[in-house]
């Protein structure tokens, strides 16, 4: 129901239990451990302790890792699996995992064969690359027949080249004869840019030609070939890119052999890296000759399962409360029907860790604004039977989870207030009985139509809003009390309160018959009261004649209350948006009439119509529920700026190991 | 000159000015392309860097699509509320009940396609944020959603003035 209790662990041990230790400490998976840095710039530290090793054993891991990453890519490239669409972690034994991994050697030399393959095949893949542009250049010249050993003789010089293909070809050949006394040149080739231009010339004219050519924006090029003419150099690629393509399909087909062995090379993976965080948060420790120091966070309600684990090593440590000025890493805890709303707090930030957790007090709010706003009975049954689906079909966790079951929740209230509403598919069910059946059937509404009645959706709109607002108010109250700042609970709180009913009984309670005659009077007194309050104690942290000034200008944040309160009029309008776009698609597919043509039409406009509609709207609500607790909720009291608790634990990608004991 | 005084006035007709409330109604639809396009746009540069970005950047791309949709559904009363369709025929309306719906139809059409546009920079520059930080993803639909409570206010202005109107 809040922010996890943090303590703080100081441990001791000896180093020849070391590599034990951190591995039962992964296993449980509660403590997060700090880094030392601090503590090595303090002298009377860094003269007894040095900074652990960790470097040198987790680059090991580090590269096998990377291999079999490679491998597990290789596979995944060539082995035709089809990936699932949210990526989950199988639930596995300790036992089946290590049993898994006693031939390690065997998977070991998978990885290699695989590693090998790959390096393979990134040769052939480079020499195909490097034969295509080959192939590529030489395309153009197919049909030009000097051999490339007759390019440059004791007396004459071929050269090849291209000319942009906006010059004009004769142009060139004309002023290349004018220029120079004995060239023979040829337009070999010409397409959309370039023509292809074959020279042959004297050698001793090489100046006057050079000259010509660089004055007609001749620009040489190197045909890639050694001997032969092009047509034989071109048959050669081919064949060697034939070559190439049965290479490739055999190295190809050696992977897919291998394909098997992914389950292993996953377990493995997730081995290498439980290995390679085991040396690695070696950085964080200090050492000595025969000891060890660490320290870290650990929530309290962790702290026997803890105590019960190091008191069987032979080491000393000590468990404290934070200090004031410590910052702990943040972990929530929340009830099973609060917690997946914790991924809308996460989605905006951790609470600092002395503030105070709101996931319990907006996710009731937070699931009812989504519901209004999407408000249809069938696309709350929707939402749900997604949700419901996507949590059987797959093992979720963290985040991922959270948001799923927090879907299935708000889906629950979309239900509620579609039924409330009336809105089933909007008004499909009207549209469609009176089109097609002759007669009129009405969806039930159990309260009223908001389309018919929108201002009393919209007086119960800012209603809630207020309600929301006040609980925020309170919140912020209650944090400073919890403080030890009853006071200032009164002045920023309490006087708000009372200026807000007070005005509220005053201009409101004639309206509502069940209070008292003596509510408005009450309330224009309590108004005052308050009023007089803020005015007095508002500019109480100022200085100077702001001190006094400061309490009439915070009387002005009046204003940001109310407009708070309007913004609340989203929940009328994206509920109104929701039911009019669905009676739109539906009187869309209407048209057509009690035809068979209409009964087409109104499939197709369903079919595209709603799944949109739930979309766009799904998404507006997520987006406006949220911004309803970040800017209107959380900006009254909300402290962010916490760490988010990640404690060192077995971090692995494809399964999820289970304890036998537990 | 004659002809063109005949045609203002059998054109200046009470259902004519209705449905040219309906018209600029559906104009937010320009607002939701461009500001759509803005979007997207710093959507394909976002992708192109990393593919798998895709589908959050459609989330945020997709934010200033709802003033079109807020235009479409006031359009879609008017032309309920004057019976153009669902109904038996368009109603006979004075100049007058053409007007008031003609101007109840202003905040949404002028409104919407105005904050539109700006959302499309908002929901841009929230694309290039999950370009380097992908997990803020919903800082950058709250400050696209800041934009957008004007599109709403306005979509309430108008379905209130409509919805107040008696023919």
């Amino acid at each position: 129901m809040a922010i996890a209790k943090m303590k703080k662990l100081t441990l001791i041990g000896l180093s020849r239990e070391k590599e034990a230790l951190i591995k039962e400490l992964m296993s449980l998976g509660v403590v997060q451990i700090s880094e030392q840095d601090a503590r090595l710039s303090d002298e009377s530290w860094s003269n007894v302790v040095r900074k652990d090793d960790a470097e040198t054993a987790s680059v090991k891991w580090e590269t096998e890792l990377e291999r079999v990453d490679n491998a597990l890519k290789l596979i995944d490239r060539f082995g035709d699996s089809k990936k699932p669409l949210i990526s989950e972690r199988k639930a596995i034994q300790t036992q089946e995992f290590e049993d898994a991994l006693v031939k390690e050697y065997e998977i070991r030399r998978d990885v290699l064969k695989l590693t090998r393959l790959s390096r393979k095949l990134a040769h052939v893949l480079l020499a195909e690359n490097r034969a295509n542009i080959a192939r590529m250049s030489l395309l153009p010249w197919k049909e030009y027949d000097i051999p490339a050993e007759q390019f440059a003789t004791k007396a004459t010089r071929v050269w090849q080249g291209v000319v942009p293909a906006g010059n004009d070809s004769a142009d060139f050949l004309r002023i290349l004869a004018d220029k120079t006394q004995y060239t023979d040149a040829e337009v070999v080739h010409t397409d959309s840019e370039q023509h292809y231009i074959s020279i042959l010339f004297l050698a001793e004219e090489l100046d006057a030609v050079q000259a010509a050519l660089r004055d007609l924006g001749f620009n040489r090029i190197a045909l890639p070939m050694a001997e032969g003419a092009v047509g034989e150099a071109l048959a050669e690629l081919e064949q060697e890119l034939a070559d190439i393509d049965a290479q490739k399909e055999d190295l190809i087909g050696k992977i897919r052999e291998l394909k098997d062995c992914e389950p292993k090379l996953k377990l493995y993976h997730d081995e290498l890296v439980m290995r390679r965080d085991c040396a690695a948060i070696r950085d964080k420790f200090l050492v000595t000759d025969s000891t060890f120091y660490l320290d870290g966070w650990f929530p309290r309600i962790a702290e026997d399962k803890l105590k019960a684990l190091l008191t069987r090593y032979t080491c000393h440590f000590e468990t404290a409360d934070p200090e004031q000025d410590e910052q702990p890493p943040v972990l929530l805890l929340n009830g099973k029907l609060a917690e997946p709303f914790e991924a809308v707090t996460k989605l905006y930030s951790f609470p600092d860790y002395w503030g105070i957790d709101a996931t319990a007090f907006f996710a009731l709010p937070y699931a009812l604004f989504f519901g209004m706003m999407l408000s249809d009975a069938a696309y709350g049954l929707l939402l749900m039977g997604i949700t419901y689906f996507v949590k059987k079909k797959f093992t979720l966790e963290g985040m991922m989870k959270q948001l799923i079951d927090m879907f299935f929740f708000c889906g629950v209230f979309t239900l509620f207030w579609g039924l409330m509403f009336g809105s089933f598919f909007g008004d499909l069910i009207t549209v469609v009985s009176s089109t097609f059946f002759g007669r009129t059937v009405n969806f039930p509404t159990l309260w009223f139509n908001p389309v018919e009645e929108p201002m009393t959706l919209l007086i119960f709109s800012y209603a809630l809003g207020l309600l929301h607002i006040l609980l925020a108010m309170g919140l912020g109250g209650y944090m400073s009390i919890r403080d030890g700042q009853p006071l200032d609970a009164l002045f920023d709180v309490g006087f708000w309160y009372m200026l807000i009913i007070g005005l509220l009984l005053f201009m409101g309670a004639g309206m509502v018959p069940a209070l008292p005659a003596g509510a408005p009077l009450f309330g224009k007194w309590m108004a005052i009261a308050g009023t007089l309050g803020i005015i007095c104690t508002a500019g109480r942290h100022n200085k100077g004649i702001t001190r006094i000034t400061g309490g009439f200008t915070s009387l002005y944040d009046i204003t940001g209350y109310l407009s708070d309160v309007l913004s609340y009029s989203r929940l009328l309008a994206l509920g109104l948006a929701t039911g009019v776009i669905s009676s739109v698609f539906n009187t869309l597919g209407a048209l057509g009439g009690p035809t068979l043509t209409g009964v087409i039409l109104m499939i197709i406009a369903f079919s595209i119509g709603h799944p949109y509609n739930f979309a766009i709207n799904a998404l507006g609500s997520f987006v406006h529920s949220c911004r309803l607790q970040y800017v209107e909720f959380f900006g009254k009291f909300y402290q962010s700026g916490g760490v988010g608790f990640a404690p060192f634990c077995e971090n692995t990608k494809y399964f999820k190991i289970i304890k036998e004991e537990q | 000159m004659d002809v063109l005084t005949t045609a203002a006035e059998s054109l200046l007709t009470g259902n004519f000015m209705a449905l040219l409330g309906a018209a600029v109604a559906a104009l937010a639809g320009i607002g939701s392309a461009i500001g759509v396009g803005i979007a997207g746009e710093a959507a394909a540069g976002v992708t192109a860097e990393d593919p798998s970005k895709f589908g959050q950047a459609l989330l945020l791309q997709a934010l200033p699509g709802t003033q079109g949709i807020y235009g479409l559904l006031i359009a879609f009363l008017i032309m309920n509320k004057v019976g153009l369709i669902g109904g038996s025929g368009m109603l006979e309306l004075t100049l007058l009940q053409g007007a008031l719906i003609f101007t109840s139809a202003l905040p949404i059409g002028i409104t919407g396609t105005l904050s539109a546009v700006a959302q499309g920079k908002t929901a841009a520059a929230g694309i290039m944020m999950i370009g380097k930080r992908p997990e803020e993803i919903a800082k950058g639909m709250v400050y696209a959603a800041m934009v957008e409570t004007y599109a709403v206010l306005a979509l309430l202005a108008s379905f209130l003035m409509l919805n107040g109107i008696t023919l």
